[in-house]
C-alpha cells in the first residue's frame, strides 16, 4: 500500500519537525535561524498539499489548519511557522479563486461596501474540485520557497543606500540578515560597527567574530554602556524574532534599551526584517520567556533566589524609523498594509 | 526503520553524522531497587510518581529521545505493569516516535546488575549505549561527552569502558544529594577518574598513594561534582557485570573497576559539564528541590508548558513569576499565587488562598484560606478550608479537612483522610497500609519492591484507625520506616533522606567508610546466598572429613563457593568460624555439654587449622574472626566457658595473633552481653595472662612511641581485673 506508506512517511516527518521546534532555542535541539524555520515549515506544508487525501480546497485547508495548529502549539515563540502556515493558506484560496475564473483583483480590493454584504468567500464554496488545483497550488507554494530563499540577498542588496562611509553603526546581538547587511556594504565602504553584547548569552560576540572576519572595524561594548555610546552613533541596524502587526517588535532582550537610547539621541532606528516575519498578531507590553541561568552565584544562596531571564523584548512602533524587507523600505505606520497583502483577514487567528 | 535512521541523522548532525550507522542506544531501569520512597511506591512505582504533573520517566525519555537516541530498552521490575500500561499509552510507542521504546519486565532483577547482565545475556546493546534511571531529571546535552567517549575508544583500542556525567555544583547546592556526596580523584589531562569514593559525612578521607604515582603530573581532586547518574558505557559494561556477578550496584562496578585497573587494565573516564541541570530523584528531599527546580525553569526546555509529552489537555500557560495555569482552573476571589506555582488543569481554589513554591495537580479542590508553601498535591486531592500545608507531599486522592496543619516534610500517601482540626508534626508519614503489614512482609521479600505486597491482606485485617493520630474523620495509619532496623538501614530508608549528621566515630578513616559500605553491601544481597553458602561449607567440611581430604583442596572448594553464591572474604570467614564452631551440635544434637563440646571441637579445629590460615591473614580479619566466635558463643549462653579453650587452641594453632585477642578484648565491648562474657572469669585470665607475657617481652625490647600507647592500656586493663 503506497499511499498509507506515503501518509505514515508524512506523520513522521510532522513529528520530526515538531520535536526539533520544541527541542529548539535550547542546546539540545539543532540550533537554527527562523529563515530556515520558515523554509523547512514551507517545504513541509508542500509535502502535505502533495501527499495528504484531499479532494476540495476546503479539505486542504481544513487538514493545513490543523497541522499549522499543532506547530504554533509545539514552540508558540516561533511565529515564523505561524506566518508560513497563513501564507500557504493564502495561496490555496488564491489559486481557488483563480480556478474558479474570478479575477484577483476584485478579491483584492474589498471596499467596505462588500465587506458589509457578501462577508467574502464562505466554507461552502471550497468545496468545488478542480484537477488542476493541486499542481497549481504546489507551485505557488514553489514560489514562495524560491522567494524566502532570495530574502536575505534582497536585504543585502538595499545596505548600501542605507550605510555610508565612516558612519558609526551600533547593532545588538546576531542576526544573520543584519550581519549580511552589514557584510554586503562592507565590500564598497569603510565603517564603524559597535556591538552591544546582549548578556547573558552573549550572541554579539559571536556577531563582532563574524564581522571583524569579514575586515570590519568592529568593537564589543557591554549592555550597560549602550546609551554611553549612543551620542556617537550614526545610525541602529538591528534585526528582529517577529514584526507585530502594529509595526512594533519583539526582538532581542535590549532591543528596546536600544531604542529608547536612538531615540533620546535622534539616531535613526533601522529593522532588517524580511517579509516572512510578519506575524498578525498584536502584542502589548512585556512577552516573558525566562530561562534558566548557570550563574556563579554561591549556591547556598542558590534555592532562596529566583532567577528571570527574558529572551524578547516587545519596542513599540514608535520608536522605529524605518523597516528594510526584502520587498523594499518602509515606515511602521505602513505595516498593516503589508500584513494584509501577505494574509488573507479570515486566517488570522488558525 | 532504515529511512527513519536516515532522517534523523540529517535532524542530529551535531553527534551522529560521522559515526557509524548504528543507531545510539540506551537502557533505561525503571526500578529504584530500594524501599526509599515506601509507602508511596507501595501503589505506584517510583519512575511513574508525577514531577510537576508529569511522570518522572517521561523526564528520562525524553531527554533520551533529545539527545539522539534511537532505540530505548526499559528494564521494569516492581508493578512493571503500571510502567507497561503508561509507556504504551504515552509518545514514546506512537510508530512515529523517533526513539523506539522496547520494555522489559522481569520479577527476577533485584538490582542493576541484574539487569546489565540481563542485558548482556540478551546481547542488546551493539554499541556504546547510555545508562540512565528511570527517575533522572535532565537537559544535559551529552553528545560531546558521546563523542570524547567514542574517540578515546577508538584512540586507546577499548581501554575506556564508562564514561560518567557529572555536574558542577558546589557544596551546598540544593539538588547536590548528601547521600550521593561524591569525591573524586581525576587526571585533569585525560579525564580518567583515579579515585571514587561516597564522603558519607566524613571529614576526613584518604586516598591511596599509587593513584598519584604514574600517569600525568596533573590531578584534580573534586568535590564540587554532583553525580547525575548519567553514564556512557560500552558494550563491555554489560559483560564485565556479568563476569563479576558481585557487582549489585554503578557503584560497585565503578570501584571494582578503579581496584582491578591493573589487571583488567580497564578504565572510567569522567564528563563534566558546566551548564545544563541533571538530578536524580533519590529521595524525596530531592524530589521537592527537583519539582521546584523545574517550576523555576532551570530544566529548560523541559518545561510545564512545553507538554513534551504531548498529551491532550496537559497545556498550561506561563505567566509572570513562574505562573503555570492548566485549562479551565479557577480562582477565588483575593487568593494570590505568589510565585513559581503550577497549577493542574480542573483544579478550583478557593478564596483567600496564599500559594507560592507549589505544584497543584489535576482535579484538585481547594478550600478557602488555605496557605500552600512547597506543597506538592498530586492529583484529585481535596483541601478544606483554613489548612496549612508546609513543604509537604501530598498524593493522589488524599482529603485534608479543614484546619488542618501540615508542617514540614509530612507525606499523606494515597486516599489519606486527615483532620479536621490537627495539627500534623514535623515528619509524619501517613499511609492506608498499616506498617504492621510492611513487616511481616519482609521476611520474604528481601528489601526488593519486587512482589505484590499485601494487597490482599490489607482488607482482612482493617484495623482500626487512631483518631489521635489522623483526626476523627481520619483514615490512615502513621507509617514508621522498619522499626526493628539499625541506624544506617534507617538512614536509607528515610523517606526524606535528610542531611547526614557527620558520624563522631567514622572521621577517622576511610576504612570506616568503606566497612561501612561493606556493611549496608551485606545488606544488599539476598540473605538466601548466605545460608545457602553456609549450608555447603558445611556440608564440604563434612565430607573432607569423611573422605580425608586435604585442606588445600578445601580450600579450593570454598573458594569456588564463595564465587558461586557472591560473597564477600568477610563473610566467608565468618560463617567458616561458625560452621566449625557449630559443627559438633551439628553432629552430635545441642544437648551437648560443656566438656563433650569442646572435646569434639578441638580436633576438629586442629584438623583445619590450615583453612583457617588461608583466610585469616590481615589484622581486621582476626578481629572479624574474633566476632564471630564472641557472635556464636553469645547465642550458645550455656557453654561461654568453652570459648577460653576455643581461643586458646586457636591461638597455639597460630589462627590467631594474641595481639588481635588483646585488640578486641579491650575494644570490643558493644553492649551488655558481650561485656559480661567478657568478664567470664576464664577469659578475663587468659587474656591476663597473655597480656602479662607480652608486656615482659616488650619491656625487653627496645620501647617505642606506639608500644608504650598499647601499653598503657594493657595496664589499665590489669587494673581494672
Amino acid at each position: 500500500m503506497p499511499g498509507a506508506d506515503k501518509e505514515a512517511d508524512l506523520t513522521e516527518r510532522i513529528e520530526a519537525f515538531l520535536a526539533d521546534l520544541k527541542r529548539g532555542g535550547c542546546g539540545t535541539g539543532p540550533i537554527r535561524g527562523s529563515g530556515e524555520t520558515a523554509r523547512e515549515t514551507t517545504a513541509l506544508l508542500r509535502k502535505v498539499t502533495a501527499q495528504a487525501r484531499w479532494s476540495s480546497a476546503g479539505d486542504l485547508m481544513e487538514i493545513i489548519r490543523k497541522e499549522g495548529r499543532r506547530m504554533t502549539a509545539a514552540q508558540p515563540s516561533e511565529t515564523t511557522v505561524g506566518n508560513m502556515v497563513l501564507r500557504v493558506l493564502k495561496i490555496i484560496r488564491e489559486e481557488y479563486a483563480r480556478s474558479r475564473g474570478s479575477s484577483e483583483e476584485t478579491d483584492q480590493q474589498e471596499s467596505l461596501h462588500k465587506l458589509l454584504t457578501s462577508g467574502g468567500l464562505s466554507e461552502e464554496n471550497f468545496r468545488q474540485h478542480f484537477v488542476h488545483l493541486k499542481a497549481n497550488v504546489i507551485e505557488a507554494i514553489n514560489e514562495l520557497l524560491t522567494e524566502l530563499e532570495g530574502t536575505t540577498d534582497n536585504i543585502a542588496m538595499q545596505a548600501l543606500e542605507h550605510i555610508h562611509s565612516n558612519e558609526v553603526i551600533m547593532t545588538v546581538g546576531r542576526s544573520r540578515t543584519v550581519e549580511a547587511f552589514l557584510k554586503d556594504a562592507a565590500r564598497k565602504r569603510k565603517f564603524h560597527v559597535i556591538v552591544a553584547e546582549c548578556a547573558p548569552f552573549c550572541q554579539g560576540h559571536e556577531m563582532a567574530t563574524n564581522l571583524s572576519k569579514a575586515s570590519i572595524e568592529t568593537t564589543v561594548i557591554a549592555d550597560a554602556a549602550i546609551f554611553a555610546v549612543m551620542s556617537r552613533v550614526n545610525k541602529v541596524i538591528i534585526g528582529t524574532q517577529t514584526v507585530l502587526a502594529n509595526g512594533g517588535l519583539r526582538a532581542v532582550n535590549g532591543t528596546h534599551t536600544v531604542a529608547l537610547a536612538a531615540r533620546h539621541h535622534s539616531t535613526p532606528l533601522i529593522v532588517c526584517a524580511p517579509m516572512f516575519k510578519l506575524s498578525p498578531q498584536v502584542l502589548y507590553g512585556q512577552f516573558l520567556r525566562p530561562h534558566g541561568l548557570v550563574f556563579a552565584l554561591t549556591c547556598t544562596i542558590l534555592s532562596k533566589v529566583n532567577v528571570h531571564c527574558p529572551v524578547f523584548d516587545y519596542v513599540p512602533p514608535e520608536l522605529i524609523t524605518l523597516f528594510i524587507s526584502n520587498i523594499g523600505g518602509n515606515a511602521p505606520s505602513y505595516i498593516y498594509r503589508l500584513m494584509s497583502e501577505l494574509y488573507h483577514p479570515e486566517d488570522h487567528d488558525l | 526503520m532504515s529511512s527513519r535512521g536516515g532522517k534523523q541523522k540529517k535532524g542530529n548532525v551535531t553527534s551522529e553524522q560521522e559515526e557509524e550507522e548504528q543507531p545510539l542506544q540506551a537502557v533505561l531501569v525503571a526500578d529504584s531497587f530500594n524501599r526509599r520512597f515506601f509507602p508511596i511506591s507501595k501503589d505506584q512505582p517510583r519512575a511513574l510518581l508525577p514531577l510537576g504533573n508529569v511522570a518522572m520517566i517521561d523526564y528520562t525519555l525524553e531527554f533520551l529521545t533529545s539527545t539522539g537516541v534511537q532505540e530505548t530498552f526499559v528494564f521494569c521490575c516492581w508493578m512493571s505493569n503500571k510502567i507497561k500500561d503508561h509507556l504504551l499509552k504515552s509518545k514514546w510507542c506512537r510508530p512515529t516516535s523517533p526513539n523506539v521504546v522496547h520494555i522489559i519486565t522481569s520479577d527476577l532483577y533485584r538490582s542493576l546488575g541484574d539487569v546489565l547482565r540481563d542485558v548482556d545475556a540478551k546481547n542488546l546493546v551493539r554499541n556504546d549505549f547510555i545508562l540512565v534511571y528511570g527517575d533522572v531529571v535532565s537537559n544535559i546535552d551529552v553528545s560531546q561527552a558521546l563523542q570524547e567517549h567514542r574517540h578515546r575508544r577508538k584512540v586507546d583500542k577499548n581501554i575506556s569502558v564508562m564514561t560518567m556525567v557529572f555536574k558542577e555544583s558546589s557544596p551546598g547546592h540544593k539538588t547536590r544529594c548528601e547521600e550521593d556526596d561524591v569525591i573524586v580523584a581525576m587526571d585533569s589531562k585525560s579525564k580518567r577518574v583515579l579515585h571514587y569514593q561516597k564522603t558519607q559525612g566524613l571529614k576526613k578521607l584518604q586516598f591511596p598513594m599509587n593513584i598519584f604515582q604514574h600517569g600525568s603530573d596533573e590531578f584534580e581532586i573534586r568535590h564540587d561534582l554532583l553525580d547525575c547518574h548519567i553514564s556512557i558505557c560500552s558494550p563491555q559494561v554489560a559483560e564485565l557485570f556479568t563476569d563479576n556477578f558481585d557487582y549489585q550496584t554503578r557503584n560497585d562496578f565503578v570501584r571494582g573497576i578503579l581496584v582491578n585497573e591493573e589487571i583488567l587494565g580497564n578504565q572510567i573516564h569522567l564528563y563534566v559539564t558546566q551548564d545544563g541541570y541533571g538530578a536524580r530523584v533519590s529521595n524525596l528531599q530531592m524530589y521537592d528541590s527537583v519539582s521546584l527546580d523545574m517550576v523555576r525553569r532551570w530544566v529548560y526546555p523541559l518545561t510545564p508548558e512545553a507538554n513534551f509529552t504531548d498529551q491532550q489537555g496537559q497545556g498550561c500557560t506561563h505567566s509572570r513569576h513562574n505562573v503555570y495555569r492548566g485549562a479551565e482552573v479557577s480562582l477565588g476571589h483575593g487568593s494570590q499565587m505568589e510565585e513559581n506555582v503550577l497549577i493542574g488543569r480542573d483544579t478550583s481554589i478557593g478564596a483567600n488562598c496564599h500559594i507560592s513554591n507549589s505544584v497543584i495537580g489535576n482535579n484538585c479542590t481547594i478550600g478557602d484560606n488555605v496557605v500552600l508553601d512547597r506543597a506538592h498535591m498530586w492529583n484529585n486531592v481535596h483541601v478544606s478550608s483554613n489548612v496549612e500545608i508546609h513543604q509537604s507531599v501530598v498524593c493522589d486522592g488524599a482529603v485534608v479537612k479543614e484546619a488542618v496543619r501540615l508542617n514540614k516534610q509530612c507525606v499523606l500517601a494515597y486516599n489519606v483522610v486527615i483532620g479536621p482540626n490537627l495539627s500534623l508534626p514535623e515528619g509524619t508519614v501517613v499511609s492506608m497500609h498499616h506498617p504492621e503489614e510492611e513487616e511481616e512482609d519482609d521476611d520474604d521479600e528481601f528489601l526488593s519492591d519486587d512482589q505484590e505486597v499485601g494487597h490482599s491482606k490489607d482488607k482482612t485485617r482493617q484495623k482500626a484507625f487512631n483518631p489521635a493520630e489522623v483526626g476523627p474523620e481520619g483514615k490512615g495509619y502513621i507509617w514508621k520506616a522498619s522499626m526493628n532496623d539499625t541506624e544506617d538501614e534507617e538512614l536509607a530508608q528515610c523517606l526524606w533522606g535528610l542531611v547526614l549528621n557527620p558520624d563522631p566515630e567514622s572521621d577517622s578513616e576511610s576504612e570506616a567508610s568503606e566497612e561501612s559500605q561493606d556493611r549496608s553491601r551485606s545488606v544488599s544481597p539476598e540473605i538466601d546466598d548466605v545460608n545457602a553458602f553456609q549450608l555447603e561449607v558445611l556440608g564440604t567440611l563434612q565430607r573432607g572429613l569423611e573422605e580425608n581430604i586435604v585442606c588445600d583442596n578445601l580450600v579450593l572448594e570454598i573458594n569456588s563457593l564463595k564465587y558461586a553464591y557472591n560473597i564477600t572474604l568477610k563473610e566467608v570467614m565468618q560463617i567458616l568460624t561458625r560452621v566449625v564452631l557449630e559443627y559438633p551440635f551439628q553432629q552430635q544434637g545441642t544437648q551437648l555439654t560443656t566438656l563433650q563440646y569442646t572435646g569434639s571441637l578441638l580436633p576438629l579445629l586442629k584438623t583445619w587449622s590450615p583453612v583457617f590460615k588461608n583466610y585469616i591473614k590481615r589484622a581486621q580479619d582476626h578481629l572479624d574472626c574474633l566476632s564471630a566466635v564472641e557472635e556464636l558463643f553469645l547465642e550458645q549462653d550455656t557453654h561461654q566457658t568453652a570459648m577460653v579453650k576455643v581461643l586458646m587452641k586457636m591461638y597455639q594453632l597460630e589462627i590467631l595473633e594474641e595481639e588481635a585477642i588483646l585488640k578486641w578484648f579491650s575494644t570490643g565491648a558493644t553492649n551488655d552481653k558481650s561485656r559480661q562474657l567478657r568478664k567470664n572469669q576464664g577469659v578475663r585470665r587468659r587474656v591476663r595472662r597473655m597480656s602479662l607475657r607480652r608486656k615482659e617481652s616488650a619491656e625487653d625490647e627496645s620501647s617505642e612511641e606506639g608500644e608504650c600507647g598499647r601499653r598503657g592500656i594493657k595496664t589499665e586493663d590489669l587494673r581494672t581485673v
